[in-house]
């Protein structure tokens, strides 16, 4: 038989006396002091000397296991406060982990003396401590502990003795606690976000202790990254939810080692973010068909957004130039289409999943977050407007992109690379079903969430697989003709429009560098394909160098736009005229006067219990500058929001900003814009994705009446 | 033109698509409300039990390591004993499952198996040997004892702690909340499990 069950067998022959030696474990109780004084405290510790590579357990002792606990047998009048726990160290036992203490575990509690207690007369303390000791193995041990407190007129002077053993044991407990910590959900789970004190020297490593079971999975990884602000710096930390976040106490205990080797640690008792409960949970109460109906009806709505509207003039261009071929030509045409849409959602999926899965802290649209992606396209804007124009004549190849070949060779392959465009072009513009679709999608495992992007790719490829499958809409089309070259060129100024517009988001991404460089490549590479025009049907030497004139062109100006991500560097938030509430003209009257969101001010003024609009735009987000040009730059909104001494927050992800990444992750939203009203008191509202005048007046409305009486910061 | 060009992609569409809508469900951790995790393990007779197996059958899982104290106090008091008694009753499949290592504190041989559910009088349907801890990976069980109640769709209803009273002491089962019968009283009465999600304390598992 096995010593630790012979050991269990002799358990209730419990040990007596002070110090007490159990197989595992010496226990102590000492005070600190040689005398109590009536009225006062006294100060005991409960010392554990743990046997090596046995340990005991911290007040959450992690995935299995027990804290140690006294029953106190106390005279009358004297009371016993909380036993006191140390920082505890991480302990992992195979996929579990234990949250404990190695050597030697000090646990402080404190011993309130009546005032009348009589002076001479000594406190008897009985003390029955119990503890769990493990090594892979555990042994409940208990001890009787005895103490005699002599009580004197005043306290006595500290026992010399135990000295150090007190000092040990203030230095192992928390240094207090920091305010403010947050909790936010993330699209990957939680992240605990804690001010860092300029007292608190930069850690080397961190772990967050929850109180409580049931908040995160106690073995895992906490990546952690120290992130240097202005309001100062901030410690963020990766948390992997456990089943019970949702209701937990966020509560527990971050442990920062310094450099010096020291681990300190501070109590915090986080505060949840951004509406977990409204917002996540209702993303993801959406069933799985709703989700999928959802993606496919954003899809098609994908169809009538503006910035697929140039797209959408390929498209026709191609149906167009289809007109004579066979309906099972067509049909075809349309299936490589929709698969050229389909494949372009998965890989943009799985590159999205795979920066998620890298850590990255990106959304959907990303890509027109990259100053030098919005350059390309530019670039190829214009390029395909100048063919379409009549200015160039570009290769079968891009020439297929925008009016479709005639020969059925490469039908399949110009009518999947149009899909995949489309989608190419689509993908930033977030409609209304899609934000909660999408959402729903990163929320989720891998595989669903690919299944929610294809379907939204579906939606896309719809009406153009309708279209082409259906012989009778088909036979609607006009016939060839010359129309056909007035509509080709009509249908260039779409594609230079949207070259402009690509160029308006690099201005206000990079500011007049960025366009300078990007225009600058433009031109550029217009000169060069228009000396491969001019030469393209000279002799022998001539094309050769045309062709490499317009390559050269074409390398410059993708030279230049990876420049361009270089200008980006100092950023919008902190740039003047960033602004993305519209022509700068209407501003300084009507466009409502904002701070830029921080996960700060908002709790802040939630603190301050000022109700809060916060409104996540971009200025690639063609509704978001709708929203606000039309429904929050109204006089009757600002004199509501004013009344009610509204905080309008506004955030802007034009370029990346994990901060609002997380916001939109909080709400299941992938992309913008956002509008999250924020009441005095209770969960936060989100509005609708397009708004109105009334939908915002009526919203400002519900958070009360104006109260002049209520001044500014108190709180509900 | 032919077809050739253009199948692999709605093919390969469909398959995707088909694949995802499938394989979001397995490798999940467990959660309550949700499939519970397969599994597929010989008891100590040699027979394999598995989930799919056991569909249309209310089903209990208890991991268990006869060392530890806490398993002890449940087994010294005739608790679980008479809890696997009552499931049974009242048509429940009893699995209890070892998990430990071999060489690890509570791995036992068959015939060992046997003979401690002999001398302890207990009742389970069968003791699972998962000598290589796949299963108690499967359902991330972290302690002994750790339950699990899942119901006869093979949803898990419950998992967690067999009671309220964290200790090893065995004058605690008296006075405690057994949350696997709670559970059990819920789903006859047909209700949802009031409290289908407890902490599981114990020893941990000796994987």
């Amino acid at each position: 038989m096995r010593p630790a069950l012979i050991l269990f067998l002799l358990l209730p022959l419990l040990a007596w006396g002070n110090p007490v030696s159990t197989e595992q474990v010496t226990a102590r109780l000492v005070a600190e002091r040689a005398a109590a004084a009536p009225g006062e405290t006294a100060e005991l510790l409960l010392s554990l000397d743990i046997r090596p590579g046995w340990h005991t357990y911290w007040r959450n002792p992690g995935d299995s296991g027990e804290p140690p606990r006294i029953d106190w047998t106390l005279p009358a009048g004297v009371e016993a406060g909380p036993l006191r726990f140390p920082t505890p160290g991480l302990i992992r036992v195979g996929p579990l982990a234990n949250f404990g203490y190695s050597g030697r575990a000090l646990h402080p509690v404190s011993l309130k003396v009546p005032a009348g207690w009589p002076v001479g007369e000594p406190i008897r303390a009985r003390a029955e401590a119990h503890w769990l000791v493990c090594e892979e193995h555990c042994i409940p041990e208990s001890a009787v502990l005895e103490l005699s407190l002599p009580v004197a007129e005043r306290p006595g002077a500290t026992d010399p003795a135990v000295a150090g053993l007190f000092a040990e044991a203030r230095e192992g407990l928390p240094r207090g606690s920091i305010p403010d910590a947050l909790l936010l959900p993330t699209a990957e789970g939680a992240r605990l976000e804690v001010p860092l004190d300029d007292a608190i020297p930069p850690p080397v490593a961190v772990r967050y202790f929850p109180s409580s079971w049931g908040l995160i999975e106690h073995a895992a990884d906490q990546p952690w990254r120290l992130v240097r602000g202005e309001g100062g710096d901030r410690i963020q930390v990766d948390l992997t939810p456990d089943a019970g976040i949702a209701s937990a106490d966020l509560g527990g205990l971050l442990s920062l080692r310094g450099a010096d080797g020291v681990a300190r640690s501070y109590e915090l008792a986080p505060r949840r973010v951004a509406g977990r409960t409204s917002g996540r949970e209702g993303a993801s109460s959406l069933g799985l068909p709703l989700a999928l109906g959802f993606a496919f009806l954003g899809g098609l709505i994908l169809n009538l957004m503006p910035c697929v509207f140039p797209v959408l003039a390929i498209k026709a261009m191609g149906l167009v130039g289809q007109g004579a071929l066979a309906t099972r030509e067509r049909a075809i045409h349309g299936l490589s289409y929709t698969a050229g849409v389909l494949v372009f959602f998965g890989v943009l999926g799985g590159l999205l999943l795979a920066l998620r899965a890298g850590g990255a802290a990106l959304g959907w649209g990303f890509q027109l977050q990259y100053p030098p992606f919005v350059a390309a396209m530019a670039y190829l804007f214009l390029v395909l407007g100048l063919a379409l124009s009549g200015a160039l004549t570009l290769g079968v190849r891009l020439m297929g992109l925008a009016a479709g070949p005639q020969r059925p060779g490469q039908g399949v392959a110009a009518a999947f690379a149009t899909g995949a465009l489309a989608a190419l072009v689509a993908a930033p513009c977030t409609a209304p079903f899609m934000g909660a679709a999408l959402g729903y999608a990163v929320t989720l495992s891998w595989p669903l969430a690919l299944a929610i992007l294809l379907t939204l790719g579906l939606g896309l490829a719809g009406p153009y697989l309708l279209l082409s499958l259906w012989p009778a809409l088909a036979a609607r089309l006009p016939r060839p003709g010359p129309w056909m070259e007035v509509l080709k060129q009509l249908l260039a100024f779409p594609l230079f429009a949207t070259a402009a517009w690509l160029l308006w988001v690099l201005s206000v991404q990079s500011g007049p560098t960025g366009v300078a460089l990007g225009l600058s490549g433009m031109l550029l590479l217009a000169f060069g394909l228009w000396v491969r025009e001019r030469t393209v049907l000279a002799p022998a030497p001539w094309p050769w160098l045309g062709s490499a004139a317009a390559i050269l062109g074409l390398a410059v100006a993708l030279w230049l736009a990876l420049l361009v991500d270089g200008t980006g560097i100092q950023g919008p938030p902190d740039t003047p005229g960033v602004d993305t509430a519209g022509d700068a003209r209407e501003r300084p009257a009507q466009a409502l006067p904002h701070e830029p969101y921080s996960a700060e001010r908002l709790a802040a003024a939630q603190a301050e219990g000022r109700p809060v609009l916060v409104n996540m735009t971009a200025a690639w987000c063609i509704t978001c500058l709708v929203n606000e040009r039309v429904a929050l730059s109204t006089r009757r909104v600002a004199e509501q929001l004013a009344a009610r001494d509204v905080l309008y927050l506004k955030g802007d992800w034009t370029n990346r900003d994990p901060a609002i990444t997380d916001f939109l992750a909080g709400f299941g939203r992938t992309g913008v814009p956002i509008y999250v009203l924020y009441p005095r008191v209770g969960e936060p509202r989100v509005l609708p994705q397009i708004l109105t005048p009334a939908i915002v007046e009526s919203a400002i409305a519900s958070l009360g009446d104006p109260d002049p009486s209520q001044p500014k910061g108190e709180s509900p | 033109m032919n077809r050739s060009p253009m199948r692999p992609f709605l093919v390969g569409a469909c398959l995707a698509l088909a694949a995802t809508l499938t394989a979001g469900a397995v490798a999940a951790k467990p959660e309550v409300g949700q499939p519970a995790p397969a599994f597929s393990v010989a008891d100590t007779t040699g027979k394999t039990w598995s989930l799919a197996d056991l569909a249309g059958k209310g089903l209990i899982l208890e991991w268990t390591n006869h060392d530890c104290p806490y398993v002890q106090k449940h087994y010294g008091s005739g608790n679980m004993q008479a809890l696997q008694q009552e499931a049974r009753d009242a048509g429940y499949v009893w699995l209890s499952v070892i998990s430990s290592a071999p060489g690890k504190q509570g791995h036992v041989s068959a015939a060992e198996a046997d003979e401690l559910t002999e001398g302890r009088g207990a009742a389970p349907t069968a003791v699972l040997l998962d000598v290589d801890g796949a299963m108690g990976r499967a359902y991330g069980a972290k302690t002994t004892p750790h339950m699990f109640v899942i119901d006869g769709a093979g949803s898990l209803v419950y998992m967690g702690g067999i009671d309220d009273r964290a200790t090893t002491d065995p004058a605690d089962v008296a006075g405690a909340e057994n949350y696997v019968r709670l559970a059990l009283t819920d789903l006859a009465a047909g209700k949802a499990v009031s409290n289908p999600a407890t902490r599981p304390y114990g020893c941990s598992v000796k994987y």
